[in-house]
């Protein structure tokens, strides 16, 4: 505590690290919340000025962007159905729908609240543990635990977003499918990338190079909305969704405590895993508060539930993420990776003696990070009174904007003009999708955890001799792996019993 | 917070930045550029994931041509197949220079055994090398069942195919071939298990899923420093100063020469050649670049010659090329 004290002290006793912090925080709120740039692009602007900077001014700054920039992708997956980043993905779900009924002030609210509530408790998790947990979360999960727990996620969140059971896991499949489009990741052997068609052969390096899921969530959640607006205004069938002022009441943040509670500690888990991070937390976090939910049917309708699920688990991984990079010197992705090097810059290695060699480094930057996520429930409140009015613009002048960000955002991914061709073609296929009760969220959700999952079950398969059973000598994955199956035979039996009902209730 | 004053925002503190990086090294003015190049961020891509040797490099080199040449660098990492996967993106690339491809060895040995077309001394173009290393094995300090390089030789033959190897896999790959030649020449049996992302590769190690680790001693520095791994094999005719107590390969019995670990940077074939002088320059200066320096120093790299320039790299290239298809052809790969 007195660490804590001394670190805000340090941080808000100088205008100079004040000022880096504000910067930070309002430069992360920008980025993240414009789809096309994230924070990653400001990360890499700002990279070369942190030369001149004190190491634990660049760092901090570094925290500060990376907790601000997770909850500013929410805003535009709730008023536009784009998400700021992959991990913004199941925001969309719930948080969109309430801005169709005119409670578009409520979801930020939520969103903003629970960014901020998952931050803190993660900040505060993060302060309280140290490099004890970083350890004993790389020796108890190694690739058969990864593959197990990514396997035990698509079991529990097979169903998000589809008419029935039976289409949602044939939408998980295709993703998984999609994902198995590239180069292997064991012997690195392209796949799908040779063929012929009609005595044509070709070759192709897009296709080896595998198709990224960026596009794809553009194309499925900003493109395909703007079709189905597009064609409920045709239609004359569209009502322009109210720009709700609203925040959340006690009442409701008290209504879902269990559900934050629970997303915390997802979020703070799969956090400290390298390389698992906060889109997983984020899905598994909904999908959890879905099974656990007593208003499972309203789920992709609209439930506020949702939103507070997904962005209290996305926050909840950036303070858990900063364990490993600090404790162990491993990055969990691209953004701790620009703060390792940061490090290296300076002259210095994060490891266990980071603790004792650079106390102040060390809690400047967890002091930075809790008052960064306690001011964006300052900040984000007042984006609720103001962004929501964007809304107000009609249709016809909104979505050029929105497919011209969608553009941007497909084409910055790697500069390469076929991602803005997959992003449209996505859009026809989720268009199409959505209106036969398929799951475009399902596909996203394959396709992510599908390239995660790959490249941990083909190292747990090496490890074993490719002997499947090795999972079920390994507690922490067989019971993971137990779960899923039972999970899917829970699934699959209500979904029969559901349609026995319907068939009782027909007669 | 206003969606398109953000917006707006945004992009003007992106110019902004811009502008001040390219005023910064317009002011120091130690390379000019070629007309109506440079004045847009450059793209870096690392065939690696985030935190590796391969991503340190990247950063740190682009860093030092940003100060060297007031050109502006945005680093892409795209990991998966033993670095072969970034490659498309590399090709698809319009061959104007503002693409740069980090790879190493990798794309040689690949290369060499078929599994990709473009050849690294004739489709690409080298601009130099900037890091040429040796590599070593690594155990965790606290292994409590052996505890230098004759200890684990006793593990590995006590229980055949047991012994686990984190590494970075790639058939045909530097790593795999010399762990080929070592086990050959020992009678060793080690399994090879492949992990594309370093962070998960040391993780596996430090976490206990893995028994050994195949790395370069610059990589791993801060585990080293941190007491956390240790070396007990060195891939070099003779011990080097840094590493004085560690046994060679050759001392213990396995008679080849080893290959090395090599990185650099190219450009694609068919980039003018201004800028392609321009990019080498900047690439030497950025070598002398008293930062990168130090950054090579902590790396290692000072123990043996690491710098080839395009000449010296496209030498490099076909000695290599030429080393792993003997090397394929003896092996049966």
């Amino acid at each position: 505590m007195d660490m804590f004290i001394q670190g805000t002290m340090n941080l808000f006793g100088d205008w100079n690290t004040l000022l880096i912090f504000a910067m930070g925080l309002l430069g992360g709120m920008i980025f993240g919340a414009t789809p096309g740039v994230n924070m990653l692009t400001l990360g890499a602007v700002v990279l070369p000025f942190t030369i001149t900077m004190l190491p634990e001014h660049a760092i901090m700054l570094f925290s500060v962007i990376y907790c601000a920039g997770v909850f500013g992708g929410a805003i535009t997956a709730i008023l536009f159905n784009i998400p700021g980043a992959p991990e913004n993905a199941p925001t969309c779900f719930d948080g969109y729908p309430m801005t169709l009924r005119g409670e578009s002030g409520k979801a930020i609210g939520a969103a903003v609240s629970c960014s901020a509530i998952g931050g803190l408790a993660s900040a505060i998790l993060m302060m309280s543990a140290t490099g004890a947990i970083a350890g004993w979360a790389i020796r108890a999960f190694g690739p058969q635990e990864i593959f197990a727990l990514i396997f035990f996620g698509l079991a529990v969140s097979a169903s998000i977003g589809a008419a029935t059971l039976w289409k949602g896991w044939l939408s998980v499949l295709a993703g998984l499918l999609i994902a198995t489009i590239g180069t292997d990741p064991v012997g690195g052997i392209a796949r799908f990338n040779e063929g012929s068609l009609l005595g044509l052969s070709f070759h192709s390096y897009y296709l080896s190079a595998g198709i990224h899921f960026i596009p794809i969530i553009l194309g499925f959640f900003a493109v395909s909305e703007v079709f189905a607006q597009a064609v409920n205004i045709a239609m004359g069938t569209r009502e322009r969704p109210k720009a709700g002022l609203e925040f959340p009441s006690a009442a409701e943040f008290w209504r879902v405590r269990w559900t934050m509670l629970r997303s915390v500690g997802i979020g703070f888990f799969a956090g400290i895993l390298p390389g698992i991070g906060a889109t997983l937390a984020a899905f598994l976090g909904y999908s959890q508060a879905q099974r656990w939910s007593r208003n499972r049917q309203n789920f992709g309708k609209g439930e506020i539930e949702g939103v507070v699920a997904s962005e209290t688990a996305n926050n909840a991984a950036t303070g858990a993420a900063m364990i490993p990079l600090l404790a162990l010197g491993l990055p969990g992705g691209a953004l701790t990776a620009m703060m390792l090097g940061i490090f290296q810059i300076h002259g210095m290695e994060p490891g266990p003696l980071i603790f004792i060699n650079s106390g102040e480094l060390v809690w400047i930057t967890f002091a930075a990070m809790f008052w960064a996520n306690l001011l964006i429930i300052f900040l984000g409140w007042l984006q609720t009174k103001t962004v929501v009015h964007l809304l107000r613009i009609p249709f016809r002048w909104l979505a050029p904007g929105i497919l011209m960000l969608a553009i941007v955002g497909a084409y910055a991914l790697r500069n390469l003009f076929i991602d803005v061709w997959v992003m449209f073609i996505a859009g026809i296929a989720g268009y199409l999708l959505r209106r036969t009760g398929y799951s475009a969220a399902g596909i996203v959700l394959g396709l992510i955890l599908g390239k995660l999952g790959e490249s941990a079950f083909t190292k747990s398969m090496q490890l074993m001799d490719y002997n499947f059973l090795g999972f079920f000598e390994r507690p922490i994955a067989a019971v993971l792996i137990v779960l899923g199956v039972g999970a899917v035979i829970l699934s699959i039996a209500g979904e029969f019993r559901r349609v026995e009902q319907q068939k009782a209730s027909l007669d | 917070m206003n969606q398109q004053l953000a917006k707006l925002t945004g992009t003007a503190s992106v110019v902004l930045s811009l502008l001040a990086c390219a005023g910064l090294a317009q002011a120091d003015g130690h390379l000019s550029k070629p007309a109506g190049f440079g004045d847009r961020p450059l793209t870096m891509i690392v065939p690696f994931g985030p935190g590796g040797g391969s991503d340190q490099l990247a950063r740190a080199m682009a860093k030092a041509m940003e100060e060297e040449a007031g050109i502006s660098f945005q680093v892409v990492n795209k990991a998966g197949g033993g670095g072969t996967a970034a490659i498309p993106d590399f090709m698809l690339a319009p061959a104007d220079g503002y693409t740069v491809l980090e790879h190493i060895d990798n794309a040689i040995s690949a290369y060499a055994s078929g599994d990709i077309r473009e050849n690294p001394a004739v489709d690409w173009i080298p601009l130099c090398m900037t890091q040429i290393t040796f590599s070593q094995i690594y155990i965790r300090t606290d292994e409590s069942r052996f505890s230098d390089w004759a200890s684990f030789v006793e593990y590995a033959k006590a229980n055949p195919g047991e012994a686990t190897m984190a590494n970075l896999g790639k058939v045909g790959s530097m790593e795999l071939v010399v762990m080929h030649q070592l086990s050959d020449a020992l009678g060793l049996d080690v399994k090879q298990i492949a992990f594309d992302k370093p962070a998960e590769r040391y993780g596996a190690l430090i976490g206990g899923h893995v028994d050994v680790l195949f790395e370069q001693p610059g990589d791993v520095r801060s585990f080293l420093d941190a007491g956390q791994m240790k070396p007990i094999l060195t891939f070099l005719d003779a011990r080097p100063d840094a590493f004085a107590e560690v046994p060679t390969h050759r001392e213990v019995g396995a008679d080849f020469e080893s290959l090395t670990r090599f990185r650099g940077f190219f450009v694609k074939s068919g980039v003018p050649s201004d800028r392609v002088e321009f990019l080498a320059a900047a690439c030497a200066a950025g070598f002398s670049n008293p930062d990168y320096a130090e950054f090579n120093r902590n790396k290692y790299m000072h123990l043996i010659d690491s710098y080839r320039d395009t000449e010296g790299s496209i030498e490099l290239i076909n000695g290599a090329v030429a080393t792993y298809q003997a090397m394929y052809e003896q092996l049966g790969i």
